[in-house]
């Protein structure tokens, strides 16, 4: 880790010019104009793939200017990696998402039995077993293997990017439709 | 690597972390949701707090999917040169 790094995300502003960067290089680098090679497939298809891709194009470059820093973002890159890791593997679409959850929630077995014996008082965190947190650990990316502390901290920093990352996606989106 | 090894020694020491240290993270949190973010937090519970911020990631993943959509539609009509040059302006 290099010194320069801060351990939370200082300054939005800084943030989003950061994501946005990111973001566009790796549009640039989809290449989703009329003369994509992947133009045979028929239509609905072919919209959802692309969209998927610019999908997973906006997650990375959130997850990669936070860089290993954080839980979530390891998460989300880890889950990239693999997905384009299965790909060159097969080249058909199986669900490639299952097999990815069935990794995690392996190591989310573990990780429960370690964080219990870690923990030696379960009662003193007043979330534990609540709906709620169980709903939060599905949509923080990584969350699975956090306890309820850190659960909180990443979601805090997850939220903050996130937010960040759709204001710089509605930009662009106006800045598109404007030229 | 320093961070993993700093979170789990974090995670140690959750078992001692004392109520204000709840109620910090908690308010932390409700500072960043726009629905409750102005509300007292005394009068704002903990699970109202995480119940609003499932609802905030929800909302945030349907917009970068709708988003995403839309950009990748807008990309697909926008002519190549027109695009190459809105992305190099605002790359630089």
């Amino acid at each position: 880790m290099s010194p320069s790094q801060q351990p939370s995300s200082p300054n939005p502003t800084h943030l989003k010019i950061r994501f946005a960067r990111r973001f566009l290089r790796a549009l640039n680098n989809l290449n989703i104009t009329k003369t994509s090679p992947d133009d045979d497939d028929d239509g609905e298809n072919r919209v959802y793939r692309r969209s998927r891709r610019v999908k997973i194009a906006a997650y990375t470059a959130m997850a990669s200017v936070v860089g290993s820093r954080r839980a979530w973002s390891r998460a989300v890159l880890w889950k990239v990696r693999n997905r384009s890791r299965n790909r060159s593997l097969l080249s058909v679409r199986p669900r490639r998402k299952r097999v990815d959850c069935k990794i995690t929630n392996n190591d989310h077995d573990h990780a429960k039995v370690f964080v219990r014996r870690r923990n030696p008082n379960p009662k003193r965190d007043p979330f534990r077993d609540s709906g709620q947190v169980l709903k939060l650990r599905k949509l923080v990316p990584g969350a699975e293997t956090m306890d309820s502390w850190c659960l909180m901290d990443e979601t805090a920093d997850y939220i903050k990017c996130l937010a960040a990352q759709v204001e710089v996606m509605k930009t662009l989106v106006d800045l598109y439709t404007t030229t | 690597m320093s961070s993993r090894r700093s979170r789990s020694r974090q995670s140690t020491t959750s078992s001692r972390i004392s109520d204000d240290q709840i109620n910090d993270l908690v308010s932390k949190l409700q500072q960043l949701l726009p629905e409750i973010r102005n509300r007292c937090s005394d009068k704002v519970s903990a699970s109202k707090v995480l119940q609003e911020t499932c609802n905030y990631i929800k909302s945030l993943h349907q917009e970068v999917d709708d988003l995403s959509e839309r950009l990748s539609e807008l990309l697909e009509n926008t002519d190549s040169t027109q695009a190459s040059i809105i992305r190099s302006l605002l790359t630089q």
